[in-house]
């Protein structure tokens, strides 16, 4: 018996490193359906010793716990080599934490003061990112934002935006127009959408406290807008000179550049390298759309895709990685690249259905992404599919805050 | 010395919050709106000392590679839309802007009206089916919209009597799944306006 579980244990090994030693060698081979991950490790925490009292306190537990298993590095336990004691309570229209979090041979301490209801999730989702990169030595992602569409119907579409843990769900706009494509600028704060407000398609973006402005209405198509890593410049699709094409704006000077000329192809959605110095985006020019990098300087643009009839949407994490959808054998996957390996490093992270528009989260692990009318964080790391939005609605077009 | 200041001024603003609720006027001027964090409490990050928080609002007037300005205006801005002409769509094959045979002769019919009405100009409204990327799909109405336009310049309508929008997927013709409606929804619509 013993024997026989021995070798099991064995093949199963084996079995794990031919798993993981075909993606290596995956160029000229056919496309792996999926990786069979099993999750990332997980420190295991105990609430345990965190006295919570009043809804608020409550409320900060609930978070807490919420936004430690969402981050993945966590697993909340009755018990663990992490622990968090102290109290929580209610105090005024707020909370009052005085807390300390402990893991073998490290602590350290947590007192804040909430000075409203609004803050006790915040409070929570601060200590969680906390914890984070204090144990897991990783990028927290509870306190950053994801933007997105709920579209109704025919021409009638509004922006919303929650908190990573799908908690705080607030509608933004209340235009009842089309609306496309909403990203946030990396200052986590302002927002760049294409809006049918006018009548036909106009970039405006939503600056903190002010009113929304028009960035770019003139003739044609205007769409596409994605900022720069360093806000300066935004990079957008435009028509106005014959068919759409790839621009970048310098928003302090209004001036254009224009970095694609394809009169026989269309350009569309263009995201931002981490450096600021390309620009990945979606072009038709070989027929169907797919991935193209230019560099945007010398304007000099390559291809990146040729596997799957489209491949979409992308976004590009500052660890390096693009994350796209692509569609094979008539249906959508979101696939994960290393622009500087090529298509031969390609991991598809979901299986195939229809998984569209993914955005990465600021830990560089985590992605949002839209499915069935409505969005579902995906882990890169293995762990499953959480759904983020349970209220009815056609839930689409996710970006997530870079903060 | 600045950390000193940052600290005073972010505990006056903890105590004037103490007494509002949702939005509240921060020091440039603006309001914070609800979804937005209280970054102004943590030091070093989005405080008033951020640059982002100074930002140039307004974008200067934007200008091409040469410098020209960038401008036109459209017709739906500036004219007003001409009622009860009733100019049948043209629908497309999926993922294609060329213009199918079967569709010409309502392309001719609306040259046929442009060159006799010269008060009027043309907008032509370009459509997908809902498949798709929905950013693409705005590039792919264009260029459906485009293709008519061309059609339409070559029947010898001046160019400048036709402009182009996209709606992408966004305002289906037809609701629901499937090539029936898919291909009602994969068309180029006319509006007219008056000079």
């Amino acid at each position: 018996m013993q024997k026989t579980v021995f070798a099991l244990v064995v093949g199963c090994c084996v079995l794990a490193g031919i798993c993981f030693d075909v993606r290596a060698q995956a160029s000229g081979a056919p496309p792996l359906i999926s990786v069979v991950k099993k999750g990332a490790e997980k420190n295991t925490v105990s609430l345990a010793g965190l006295k919570a009292s009043g809804p608020n306190g409550q409320l900060f537990l609930r978070t807490l716990t919420r936004n430690l298993e969402l981050s993945g590095w966590f697993k909340v336990a009755p018990s663990g080599a992490v622990q968090v004691q102290g109290a929580v309570a209610d105090a005024g229209a707020g909370v009052q934490s005085n807390c300390r979090v402990a893991w073998p041979g490290k602590a350290f301490n947590w007192s804040k003061v909430s000075l409203g209801q609004k803050e006790v999730r915040h409070q929570a989702q601060q200590l969680a990112d906390e914890m984070v990169r204090l144990i897991a030595g990783e990028t927290g992602i509870a306190q950053s934002r994801i933007v997105f569409v709920n579209r109704r119907g025919k021409n009638n579409a509004d922006l919303y935006v929650c908190d990573a843990d799908g908690q705080g769900i607030m509608q933004i706009t209340h235009d009842n127009v089309a609306a496309v494509g909403p990203r946030w600028a990396p200052n986590g704060r302002d927002i760049y959408y294409t809006s049918f407000l006018n009548g036909y398609p106009a970039i405006f973006r939503m600056v903190a406290g002010t009113e929304r402005k028009a960035l770019a209405a003139f003739k044609g198509l205007n769409t596409g807008a994605a900022v720069s890593p360093d806000g300066g410049r935004v990079a957008l699709i435009l028509s106005y000179e014959g068919n759409p094409e790839l621009y970048v704006m310098v928003l302090a000077t209004g001036k254009l550049a224009r970095l694609t000329r394809t009169p026989h192809g269309s350009e569309a959605s263009p995201c931002w390298s981490p450096d600021g110095r390309s620009v990945a985006y979606v072009s038709d020019i070989a027929r169907t759309p797919q991935l193209y990098l230019v560099d945007v300087a010398t304007k000099q643009s390559r291809r990146l895709t040729y596997k799957g009839t489209e491949n979409v949407n992308p976004d590009w994490h500052k660890k390096g990685f693009i994350v796209y959808s692509t569609r094979r054998g008539g249906q959508y996957q979101i696939v994960m690249m290393d622009p500087r390996v090529g298509e031969s490093s390609c991991e598809l992270i979901t299986p195939p259905g229809d998984y569209e528009h993914a955005s990465w989260a600021p830990d560089g692990r985590h992605v949002i992404c839209s499915s069935r009318s409505t969005l579902y964080i995906l882990d890169t790391l293995g762990d499953p599919a959480v759904r983020l939005i349970n209220i009815p609605g056609n839930w689409m077009s996710p970006d997530w805050s870079d903060r | 010395m600045q950390s000193r200041y940052v600290v005073i001024v972010n505990v006056a603003l903890m105590g004037a919050l103490l007494f509002m609720d949702t939005g509240c006027r921060t020091k440039a001027g603006g309001w914070r709106w609800p979804w937005q964090k209280d970054r102004s409490m943590e030091i070093g990050v989005g405080s008033l000392t951020d640059p982002t928080m100074l930002e140039n609002i307004d974008v200067a007037n934007v200008t091409d590679e040469i410098g020209g300005l960038v401008s036109g205006s459209r017709f739906e801005d500036t004219l007003q839309a001409v009622q009860g002409i009733n100019l049948s769509p043209v629908y497309f094959a999926f993922d294609s802007y060329a213009l199918p045979p079967p569709e010409v002769s309502k392309v001719e019919q609306v040259a046929q009206h442009l060159l006799q009405n010269m008060n009027h100009v043309l907008v032509v409204e370009g459509h997908c089916d809902e498949r798709g990327s929905n950013e693409y799909n705005l590039s792919l109405g264009e260029n459906r919209a485009l293709s008519v336009r061309s059609y339409l310049v070559n029947l010898g309508v001046s160019a400048d009597r036709i402009q182009t929008r996209s709606f992408g997927e966004e305002k289906p013709a037809v609701a629901g799944v499937g090539e029936e409606a898919w291909h009602l929804n994969r068309r180029g619509e006319f509006a007219l306006f008056q000079k």
